[in-house]
């Protein structure tokens, strides 16, 4: 480069020489008699001419040597376009394959205001049969675009239908600046079903388009389309085309040798998305939902007991997630938003409760196991207790009753006497033994619930006594969510073995090979003895089969269930506190798992303001319990005749059994 | 048979050779340039090229005494035309600067470039006893006659013209044995003059213009979409160029009208580096070797006439490269004899004619 550049310097030179000394160079070698100077003015020009076309020549040197390669990617990239091909999103399956979350070819308008015309736009307007108005709009608002803008895709219609389609391809010569671009929409085919666990998607906004996302993308908003996002996303690919100045699309013939310049890579076939296989069970998930809607606001969780799997989850009401997504009306989502049942909300996982008295198993197994009680001391419960000026009362007088019968009953006053032997700190270590207070590391947003110890309550303005009779019966301060009691009892029915709840089965690619297989997951094997199991295991029965027992209205000839009501009180009490939607009625809960031996599944049920947990959520409970063993698994169904008969005559225990 | 000879030792011969390998490149760039555009278009221009060549001959044949006795009559005609022009003219594109018959059409703005030429070798040379003696009468007359019909121009508007026959005159002005004082006075005045200009006296589409010059990036798709598309088209030339019939920025359109005033953007764009210095040497060869016969004449009034002609070919050429490749504002001047137009083709002609009538002329007197 140099040497040419000195090359012509000196070429320039010896021109301008010869011009300067032009009388004796002579025209065409004549000699010249007469000698004439040559004036200054003359040598200045032909300096300025010289200087003129250097300064020009390093100019050309800068723009096409120094910065070529620059400027042939900013001329390459006028001319190729690079159009996005999305990846298609993976499905969301049940465990048997049953599709939940699916996607459904949709094609959607975009138009480029640099290259549409007023005829255009008239075209356009009348095939997608846009009211004057909306064409007006849509003008006005292509015509704002100014600059870079002007060269921007912007969206004109979503989700044409199949006619227009046809139509618009039919003309697309006459539409410059208009493209139509294939799409995929998310669907939901089970509608409300699971709506929750599988969450939805919306467009992508300005924080995620800090994160790779494009214009248009959907992204993961809740529920498993978020928690598997980087899973179920793919990864795009791309076309590349040839354009003119005009938008008008080039084949590579047209372009001639002039498509050489083009990149080796024309197109990349976008990677579809994995497969998501959950551990739900879609039959499960509708027996569930459909015993859950007998009422205003509940929510259930089933899982498998010897894996942590959950089988079902449901909160109900629950939305159409096909619906939602910025698809909903600003209305209808003003509405949801305010509805008192909370639709939106996944009272599984995201909201926690008292757990009322399904948390009394926490306070037994502490006082069996540290030897506090012996269980088979009866003590008499006369509907009341007193502790310094307060009073804690009890739901009827029980009169004698014993570890077992207390629990069957639900006697408050028993778990009183209980609860200060045990005191606040043993209950608070076993509670997070059985995960309660934990967080269970979904990733889909679950709550952690909440165990007081006496630490929590010296920096609360002071511990005192009845806090914890309280938590004994798991008012106060202590709260759970529904998953995190099923998975308590689950550790129960199974020897305790306290699982990780476990969602999602395998990731598999589209054409059903395996990529991922998850494992249940132990988070720990409690130090229980099984004689301590034993003892729960007859007393839980009892709260079912036992005509004494708070939950007996549920029974259902034929199945064998352990099991714990629960009433969480939260109407409006003497101080004239209450929460939620309705002050007259409490929270009602049942957990148990089934069958009482061998135990396959755990249930939770919690209805909102149902009133009695053992008259309320123990027969919907009963319903899913029954539900599983008849429709879903019917292989693992107890022998109805022996079981029932068993657990009646096994209510009352051997001393010895008991003794420690 | 000698006579033959002698009439052909009469041909400027490097002059001949220059101008005909330009004209070659530029018609094989207009043939690329307007594969793109109206049909016809390089047919056209080759129709000009035969009468350009006609009429460079008939200028190279002219008598000087003739050109002499023409020059102030066409002077106050192309005036007095460029008067009526800003009255009867057609408009294209906002401005009024053609006499039109149908689809043909000639510019008095391109005319009076060569009445200046003429006029102002004529002005200096007529009496130079008289003009040493009185020299601020020149100057002052001289000044007033291009400003006249360079106001004129301006009306039009046509910021490129008048700006050429400004420089033009100038050019003259300088080059002509006046004393350095007036010459100093007149650079002094005419630099503050030209600074009120640009500060007060410019369209709003020229200080539009002159704003994107200087901020391109301001706005890619508006005044400065050409510029900067001139830009990638000469930068992605690199040194080799992607080779003829094969710029994309020209063959797909991204340099408009590129066949007026960008032709040298797609010169770039085909041949390169290489392309464009070659094209920049024999237009350099062409000036100096202008200034050479000026030089070797003996006569003010073919010097000066020729002088003319080589300051018109300057400002054509590197006014229009500078506007090309980014270091002037757009303005419209046409490069020669690569431009397409029948009113740039035969100005540059005649101007050309007018080189070649002095340089036939060397060995009389």
């Amino acid at each position: 480069m140099r040497l040419f550049r000195r090359r012509k310097l000196h070429f320039d030179l010896r021109i301008g020489l010869q011009t300067s000394l032009a009388p004796s160079g002579g025209a065409a070698g004549e000699p010249t008699t007469a000698s004439l100077r040559v004036p200054l003015p003359l040598r200045v020009a032909a300096l300025i001419a010289v200087s003129a076309f250097l300064v020009l020549a390093g100019r050309l040197i800068q723009l096409q040597a120094l910065r070529g390669d620059d400027y042939l990617q900013k001329s390459t990239s006028n001319f190729i376009r690079e159009r996005e091909l999305a990846a298609v999103r993976g499905q969301i399956r049940d465990r048997s394959g049953a599709v939940l979350a699916d996607n459904r070819p949709t094609f959607h308008v975009y138009a480029t205001p640099r290259y549409v015309s007023e005829a255009t736009l008239l075209r356009l307007g009348r095939l997608l049969k846009l009211s004057e108005e909306q064409r007006e709009a849509l003008g006005k608002k292509l015509q704002s675009k100014r600059g870079a803008d002007a060269s921007k895709q912007l969206l004109v219609a979503e989700d044409i239908s199949r006619d227009q389609l046809a139509a618009l391809e039919s003309e697309k010569d006459q539409l410059p600046g208009i493209d139509m671009e294939a799409r995929t929409r998310r669907v939901y085919p089970q509608k409300n079903t699971a709506a929750h666990l599988l969450g939805y998607l919306n467009l992508a906004g300005p924080d995620d388009l800090k994160r790779g996302y494009k214009h248009g993308d959907s992204v993961g908003r809740s529920g498993m389309e978020q928690r598997l996002e980087s899973k179920l996303r793919g990864s795009p690919g791309f076309e590349r085309f040839f354009v003119d100045a005009h938008g008008r699309r080039k084949s590579e013939n047209e372009l001639g040798e002039m498509a050489q310049l083009a990149p080796q890579e024309m197109r990349r076939d976008p990677q579809p998305g994995l497969t998501a296989v959950l551990t739900i069970d879609l039959e499960l998930q509708r027996i569930v939902e459909d015993a859950l809607s007998r009422h205003a606001s509940a929510a259930a969780a089933v899982v498998e007991v010897e894996s942590g799997k959950v089988l079902a989850m449901a909160s109900y009401p629950s939305p159409d997630p096909n619906l939602l997504g910025g698809r909903l009306s600003r209305a209808e989502a003003q509405r949801m938003e305010s509805d008192p049942f909370r639709p939106l909300l996944d009272k599984v996982l995201r909201e926690t409760y008292y757990p009322g008295s399904t948390f009394k198993i926490i306070p037994a197994l502490a006082a069996l196991e540290e030897g506090l009680i012996d269980p088979d001391q009866k003590q008499v419960c006369h509907g009341r207790y007193e502790l310094g000026r307060h009073v804690f009362r009890c739901m009827k007088a029980h009169g004698p009753v014993s570890l077992h019968e207390a629990l069957a009953q639900s006697c408050n006053v028993y778990f009183y006497h209980l609860a200060e032997k045990v005191g606040l700190e043993r209950m608070a270590r076993w509670a997070e033994r059985f995960g309660f207070g934990q967080p269970m590391a979904l990733g889909l947003g679950e709550a952690s619930g909440f165990v007081p110890t006496l630490e929590y309550y010296r920096q609360h303005g002071g511990f005192r006594g009845g806090y914890a009779l309280n938590t004994a019966l798991g008012q106060g301060a202590v709260r759970a969510s529904v998953l995190q009691l099923a998975m308590a009892y689950a550790a129960l029915g199974n020897g305790g073995k306290l699982y990780q709840p476990m969602l999602v089965d395998r990731l598999e690619k589209p054409s059903g090979e395996p990529v991922e297989q998850f494992s249940p997951q132990l988070r720990a094997q409690l130090p229980i003895l099984p004689s301590s199991l034993e003892r729960m295991r007859r007393a839980l029965v009892d709260v079912v089969a036992d005509n004494k027992g708070t939950a007996s209205t549920a029974f259902i000839e034929g199945l064998d269930i352990a099991g714990k009501s629960g009433t969480a009180q939260v109407r409006k009490n003497r101080r004239g506190e209450s929460s939620g939607w309705d002050e007259k009625n409490d929270h009602a809960w049942f957990v148990g798992y089934a069958p009482s031996r061998n135990a396959k599944i755990a249930v939770a049920v919690l209805v909102e303001h149902g009133g009695l947990g053992g008259h309320v959520a123990a027969p919907t409970a009963t319903k899913i319990i029954q539900g599983y063993f008849d429709r879903v698994s019917p292989e693992h169904k107890p022998r109805p005749v022996a079981e029932a008969t068993s657990s009646k005559l096994s209510t009352t225990l051997p001393a010895s059994a008991g003794a420690r | 048979m000698s006579a033959l000879r002698r009439t052909w030792s009469l041909i400027d011969g490097p002059l001949s050779a220059v101008v005909a390998f330009v004209i070659a490149l530029g018609l094989v760039n207009l043939y690329s340039a307007t594969r793109v555009a109206p049909k016809g278009m390089f047919s056209s221009q080759l129709l000009w090229m035969a009468i350009g060549v006609l009429l460079l001959v008939g200028v190279a044949l002219l008598d000087q005494q003739l050109l002499k006795r023409l020059a102030w009559p066409g002077y106050l005609g192309v005036t007095g035309l460029l008067a009526a022009v800003l009255v009867v003219g057609k408009v294209v594109n906002g401005s009024r600067r053609w006499f039109g018959w149908g689809s043909f059409g000639i510019q008095p703005s391109e005319l009076m470039k060569l009445s200046l030429i003429l006029l102002g070798a004529q002005l200096f040379s007529s009496d130079p006893k008289d003009m040493s003696l009185r020299p601020w009468r020149y100057a002052l007359l001289w000044h007033a006659l291009w400003i006249v019909p360079a106001l004129l121009i301006l009306k039009q508007p046509d910021l490129g013209t008048a700006l050429l026959c400004g420089l033009l005159a100038l050019s003259v002005f300088f080059l002509v044995p006046l004393p350095a004082r007036i010459k100093g006075w007149v650079l002094t005045v005419g630099l503050s003059g030209a600074f009120l200009i640009v500060r007060f006296g410019l369209k709003e589409y020229q200080k539009k213009r002159l704003l994107t010059f200087l901020h391109p990036e301001l706005d890619p798709t508006g005044t400065g979409y050409h510029a900067r598309q001139a830009l990638f088209a000469i930068g992605s030339g690199r040194l080799t160029g992607k080779g003829y019939l094969r710029g994309t920025q020209n063959h797909l359109q991204f340099l408009p009208e590129h066949w007026t005033d960008f032709p040298f953007a797609v010169w770039a764009e085909e041949w390169g580096l290489l392309g464009c210095l070659l094209l920049l040497a024999s237009f350099l060869f062409l000036i100096l070797w202008t200034l050479h016969i000026a030089a070797a004449c003996r006569d003010r009034f073919g010097r000066y006439l020729v002088l003319g002609c080589a300051a018109l070919l300057f400002w054509h050429v590197s006014i229009n490269i500078a506007m090309v490749i980014g270091m002037a504002p757009v303005v419209g001047v046409t490069l020669p004899l690569v431009s397409y137009g029948g009113s740039s083709v035969l100005t540059v002609m005649a101007a050309l004619g007018l080189v070649y009538n002095v340089s036939a002329r060397r060995y009389q007197y």
